[in-house]
């Protein structure tokens, strides 16, 4: 518990860094979306634009000119954003005392190492939930002057719990990262070069039909913010993946930490 | 019931070697010394001991437990004080201490105000306004605050004043009269002789000798020095000479042996002067080290 209030009080400041990122990034969207918001013209350009790289980047499933449409298609950027922002708290979180040589402090306290992944682990879920929250509620908050149609805040809460799925996943790899590598202080770059590479795997899935399967490869392709919009549940299969990922990776962190020599 | 039982304790670090073999027992109550050069294997013995890392092969136990199965409960009785301290930076003193003490099952808060006023210690302060002295002095609060019944010290008095490092040897000895049992590495052989009852002696990650101070010293060199006129090196060629140097027309030499061979030999002729001495422990250990 002692663990878990001091590293939520640690992690603070980088909670309002990143909340601030987060909102900056809602309030320039939608400064942009103004001059798409019922602009018949922007629909006319978006014709010219090959089908592949439309695709690519979301734009065939949403009509641009609507705040839902908009929406959808900022979807992929948040989510960049937030796991990201959880992939680095992840592996920050538990490297950090080995940078910073603290480990012969806290580890010497009369604790477990899975107490001490545990405590650091619950903080930073809470930063990504209230990071997640943050996005929800500005989104919300900056759609009210575009009049949003009946579909949107249902749509924003399904895209938000599979944003919050995403987060979890790279958390947890975060975490695994943070826990096992040798190089703690590439933990959290690794954990960013692994969310671009994934992000680029589900771009070229979609670009390329015979690389279908590499879907299962890509978080970013487990919820189709379209198919979300459609269908407005989240796919089973994909759940369950998801959550195998976590386990998995929490896992191996677990054990590898509590197994491995501390490096000082 | 031995306090610290290390048997054939070993260490590689990939294929570097951390220590070889080691093989100690620590009493209850006593102030034992754990002496040898840099990168001799103290710290990692004593890491070990705290279970932050793992052996290649052998085991260790404190407190008659094994040091991994039993980490965090051995270490509710465990205070240790490494080499350099490196605490949170944002936070303050008061906060880490407190942190600190929340850990342990016994109420820390009366103890740590009295270790600070002796440390002389601002609470109030930053842990990253800290200089290295006054971080050195958090590590000594923090480590005694649960008065734990095992003392882990790896070398430290670094950086601590001469004033500051009489007040932390005062804290030891009246922390070990209370009961506690002190394992206390250092390079610094002067402290280890004013403190210590028995010392271990570690050298390339092995053992070289577990003594006594007393019969260290009792069982070894006299340290002698002659003046007297016509005198060469040949006069003290007998056995139990040794480092024999000539210095301002006196001899200077170690011997071990019967005494009565040298005071004899030494009465055949006119001396100027004659002294002889027990040597430093320092002079002893030299002679390990080398």
């Amino acid at each position: 518990m002692n663990i878990f209030l001091r590293e939520l009080k640690a992690n603070f400041k980088s909670l309002l860094i990143w909340s601030g990122i987060v909102i900056l990034f809602t309030i320039v969207g939608f400064a942009k979306f103004s001059a798409y918001y019922n602009n018949p013209d922007m629909l006319a350009i978006l014709k010219d634009i090959p089908p592949a790289m439309l695709e690519a980047l979301n734009f065939q499933a949403f009509n641009l000119t609507t705040v839902t449409g908009f929406f959808g298609i900022m979807f992929t950027y948040f989510a960049l954003l937030l796991t990201i922002s959880a992939a680095m708290w992840g592996s920050d979180v538990i490297s950090k005392e080995e940078r910073d040589k603290t480990v012969e402090f806290s580890l010497v306290l009369p604790v477990t190492r899975s107490q001490v992944i545990t405590g650091k682990a619950l903080a930073v879920l809470v930063n990504c939930i209230v990071l997640n929250l943050v996005t929800w509620g500005f989104t919300i908050a900056n759609a009210q002057q575009y009049t949003p149609d009946d579909r949107f805040n249902g749509f924003v809460a399904i895209t938000m719990l599979a944003m919050f799925i995403m987060q979890l996943i790279f958390l947890a790899v975060g975490i695994l990262l943070g826990s096992a590598l040798k190089q703690y202080k590439r933990a959290g770059s690794l954990g960013v070069s692994i969310i671009l590479a994934t992000y680029f795997i589900s771009i070229f899935d979609k670009l390329n039909e015979k690389l279908d399967f590499m879907k299962y490869f890509s978080p970013f392709n487990y919820f189709d913010p379209a198919t979300l919009l459609q269908e407005s549940r989240l796919d089973v299969l994909f759940v369950l993946l998801s959550i195998g990922i976590i386990v998995a990776a929490l896992t191996a962190a677990y054990l590898t930490y509590s197994k491995r020599d501390l490096y000082i | 019931m031995s306090v610290i039982e290390v048997n054939k304790l070993t260490k590689y670090y990939g294929k570097s070697r951390g220590i070889l073999d080691v093989s100690f027992k620590v009493e209850e109550g006593e102030i034992f010394g754990f002496i040898g050069p840099n990168g001799a294997g103290k710290s990692t013995t004593i890491r070990l001991l705290l279970s932050l890392i793992y052996p290649s092969s052998g085991s260790a136990a404190v407190f008659g437990k094994d040091c991994i199965q039993f980490g965090p409960e051995i270490r509710q009785e465990i205070g240790y004080l490494p080499s350099e301290v490196f605490y949170y930076e944002g936070m303050k003193v008061l906060d880490l201490l407190k942190y600190s003490g929340s850990f342990y099952k016994k109420d820390t808060t009366k103890r740590m105000y009295e270790l600070a006023e002796i440390m002389e210690l601002d609470l109030k302060r930053r842990i990253d306004d800290l200089s290295y002295g006054n971080k050195k002095k958090v590590g000594i609060v923090q480590g005694l605050l649960h008065q734990p019944r095992l003392l882990l010290l790896d070398e430290p008095t670094s950086g601590l004043d001469p004033l500051m490092q009489r007040k932390f040897f005062d804290l030891v000895q009246e922390e070990n009269k209370r009961g506690a049992t002190v394992f206390f590495s250092s390079h610094i052989l002067g402290e280890v002789q004013k403190l210590c009852s028995r010392v271990a002696i570690i050298k390339d990650g092995s053992i070289i000798e577990v003594q006594d101070i007393a019969t260290l010293r009792k069982d070894n060199y006299k340290k002698i020095s002659v003046t007297a006129e016509g005198l060469d090196e040949k006069y003290f060629a007998i056995d139990g000479v040794s480092n024999l140097q000539k210095e301002n027309g006196s001899f200077n030499f170690f011997y071990k042996g019967n005494i009565n061979t040298l005071t004899r030999l030494i009465s055949q002729k006119d001396m100027a002067d004659v002294t002889i001495e027990e040597p430093t422990l320092e002079e002893i250990f030299m002679h390990y080290y080398e």
